[in-house]
């Protein structure tokens, strides 16, 4: 059995395993023994402190297989984009270009520089063993984030975002980073996503485009770069979609991958998910799988497990449950649907 | 020869002539409805009826058989009606000193800064006459006129050389640029152009500036690069003083030369002199000389001599001039006899 919780400081050497083989896009994850653990600190104040409303605290959750102690993944929440540097994207926008003289009225999009994703709550830091992939587990480290922003609500904003890693070739090269990128920062595409994670992103201020960049003038490689979601990403994509995320008109400014968002309040597992009261059983005579999270802060936990769930009733669950969870009889716990 | 104003007799010839220059020379466009007006236009202007900003002055170059065999024009002012475009090339550094890192990116800036200043445009000479000083005579004339009624005129005279295009007439700036913002073809937009839409279509650009780094190699290739054809052009204005300081045309990239009036050669040497008939030798310095006058605005070349405040020409120069030993003449060394300053 998995077990979702808090990062602690012993985790540092198995985090930096997961940071050097997360995908390259995957920015908040750097190689890099000193910013990781300075991650894991914030991360501890961030689940320690008393939030009344969202700010600068970065939420990051592990993956644990308490027999061997090993980190099968690793997820984050950024309670808000944009707090404590700047956080930037690409809006794709149609700007109209008409003349009523010569009876010519179309839309040519374009890509501009904007912020206007800051002040919303970011999920990133995503990165699961390939094995892991498309199963239940995948769904946990996703997902149990959600369950935890329905248990903590004030800590979180109205819309939930997450950038999703864009299309790059099996030698890491990403057209769209070549066609606009590189022309500003001279730098190849590995290299700048690893700076962001290392770096403050003010270089990124520093060497982006101000004016907006005209999409049919992009190579067509390019152009279908925009939004594209990098294939071993697409698992991280899907899960969000049935979330109920939807992309949007904001695309990644390294990589043009795409940008999900959903108001809060709707995202599937903070609307339909169940509290309920847990209940230490024996056998169980399981109808279904669940995610199951226990509602803490400090001491949150989440699992997958196969229940006997009934609406309104007590949930059984068997002593292992319990433990990974945490939880005794009486405890409250949240549960949602596989 | 002579540089005049234009005539309504003029007519048939300057439709002869838009013919042999074909469809690329789009502001002297084949039609004979289009040249009529604009010819009706140009005797109104120089008899004063119109104001500086519709202000078109078309001259014609006619030999002494009265064969007009060429064409060049001058307007009062770009941009007063509707608004007159140009992209400046500029530059856009992005940089990062903490990276060591330095791009250097020529950016396209839309403007309107030529607003108010003259154009000389729309000069075709015909391929059988493009000999002698025929060349000097019908564009350089135009400066002179500019010298005896500057009050006329901006403080800039400019000049937008046609840019490279392929032998189809397609412009690899436009097809990287224009055309994403248009849908049409070159050849369409350079034709609604010179049927003087042009302020429409440029409504149609974005506003914003562009970086030239995503524009096609071929198309950052051409910029402000001018049409081989125009090569001769570049070099008389080029002598004149004219200079190429980052604008260009918004269309095909083609550079916009441009020069302050009074630092023109022609405007500058010019000088009001008095005309004298006599036989000046073959040794003489050919002299671009103006009859002083507007309507009747006569410009010729010819060997000429000064003394003191006089201009020795012959008697056929004079009868050209349709001028009077006595009258006073404005007038030029037509070649630059110095050699050009190195430019600080």
């Amino acid at each position: 059995m998995l077990v979702l919780r808090p990062v602690e400081l012993t985790d540092l050497p198995q985090l930096q395993r997961l940071a050097r083989e997360s995908m390259v896009g995957v920015t908040s994850l750097p190689d890099d023994t000193e910013r990781l653990r300075r991650k894991i600190l914030d991360s501890g104040a961030a689940f320690a402190k008393d939030v009344q409303r969202n700010g600068p605290e970065n939420y990051i959750f592990v993956l644990e297989d308490p027999s061997t102690r090993r980190l099968a993944g690793c997820s984050e929440i950024l309670a808000t984009a944009g707090f404590s540097e700047p956080f930037y994207s690409l809006r794709n926008r149609h700007f109209t270009s008409a003349s009523r003289e010569l009876n010519i009225e179309h839309g040519v999009p374009a890509l501009s520089l904007c912020h206007d994703l800051s002040g919303h709550t970011l999920l990133r830091g995503f990165h699961i063993d390939t094995a892991l992939v498309r199963t239940p587990a995948s769904e946990l480290l996703s997902r149990a984030r959600l369950l935890f922003i329905a248990a903590h609500s004030q800590r979180f904003a109205d819309v939930v975002i997450t950038e999703i890693v864009g299309y790059s070739d099996d030698e890491g090269e990403s057209p769209f980073w070549d066609a606009v990128g590189k022309h500003f920062f001279d730098l190849p595409y590995a290299e700048a996503e690893r700076l962001c994670g290392l770096k403050s992103r003010t270089f990124l201020a520093e060497l982006m485009p101000q004016y907006p960049i005209y999409v049919p003038m992009l190579p067509q490689v390019a152009q279908d770069c925009i939004g594209r979601v990098h294939p071993d990403a697409r698992d991280a994509f899907d899960i969000l979609e049935r979330e109920g995320f939807e992309t949007n008109s904001y695309v990644d400014l390294f990589d043009g991958g795409p940008t999900l968002s959903a108001r809060t309040s709707n995202i599937r597992s903070i609307a339909q998910s169940q509290v309920g009261v847990a209940q230490s059983g024996l056998a169980i005579d399981a109808r279904g799988s669940y995610l199951v999270s226990n509602d803490s802060l400090q001491d949150y936990r989440a699992i997958v497990a196969d229940l006997d769930y009934r609406p309104g009733q007590p949930v059984t669950l068997n002593a292992q449950m319990c433990a990974a969870l945490k939880v005794t009889q009486g405890s409250p716990i949240r549960l949602i649907a596989l | 020869m002579i540089v005049r104003p234009v005539n309504v007799t003029d007519l048939p010839a300057l439709l002869a002539l838009a013919r042999q220059a074909g469809p690329g020379f789009t502001s002297l466009p084949a039609s004979e409805e289009r040249l009529a007006h604009r010819v009706r236009w140009a005797q109104r202007t120089f008899a004063e009826q119109v104001e500086r900003a519709d202000a078109d002055y078309l001259f014609v170059l006619e030999d002494d058989d009265r064969q007009v065999v060429g064409i060049s024009a001058l307007t009062g002012a770009v941009g007063l009606r509707e608004p007159w475009y140009n992209y400046r090339v500029g530059l856009t550094v992005s940089s990062s000193p903490d990276l060591g890192i330095q791009r250097q990116i020529p950016t396209l800036f839309l403007n309107n800064e030529m607003t108010g200043q003259s154009e000389i445009c729309s000069l075709f000479l015909h391929p059988d006459h493009r000999q002698g000083n025929n060349g000097r005579l019908l564009s350089l004339g135009r400066l002179l006129f500019v010298a005896e009624f500057a009050h006329l005129f901006g403080d800039k005279l400019i000049a937008e050389l046609r840019g490279s295009a392929d032998e189809k007439g397609s412009s690899p700036f436009w097809d990287s640029l224009g055309r994403h913002f248009f849908k049409m073809e070159f050849s369409h937009a350079d034709h609604l152009s010179g049927l003087g839409n042009k302020s429409f279509i440029a409504e149609l650009m974005p506003r914003q500036p562009l970086y030239t780094c995503l524009l096609t190699e071929q198309a950052r290739a051409v910029i402000g690069k001018a049409h081989p054809n125009t090569e001769q052009a570049m070099k008389i204005l080029t002598a004149e003083g004219f200079a190429h300081k980052g604008y260009i045309d918004i269309f095909d990239a083609g550079p916009v030369i441009e020069a302050p009036i009074s630092n023109i050669r022609t405007v500058r040497d010019s000088q009001p002199l008095v005309l004298a008939i006599g036989t000046p030798d073959d040794e003489a310095p050919v002299w671009l000389i103006h009859n002083r006058r507007l309507e009747n605005c006569r410009i010729t070349s010819a060997r000429a001599r000064q003394a003191g405040d006089s201009l020795i020409v012959d008697r056929l120069t004079a009868k050209r001039l349709q001028l009077q030993p006595g009258d006073s003449v404005r007038a030029v060394p037509l070649l630059n006899r110095q050699p050009q300053a190195v430019a600080a």
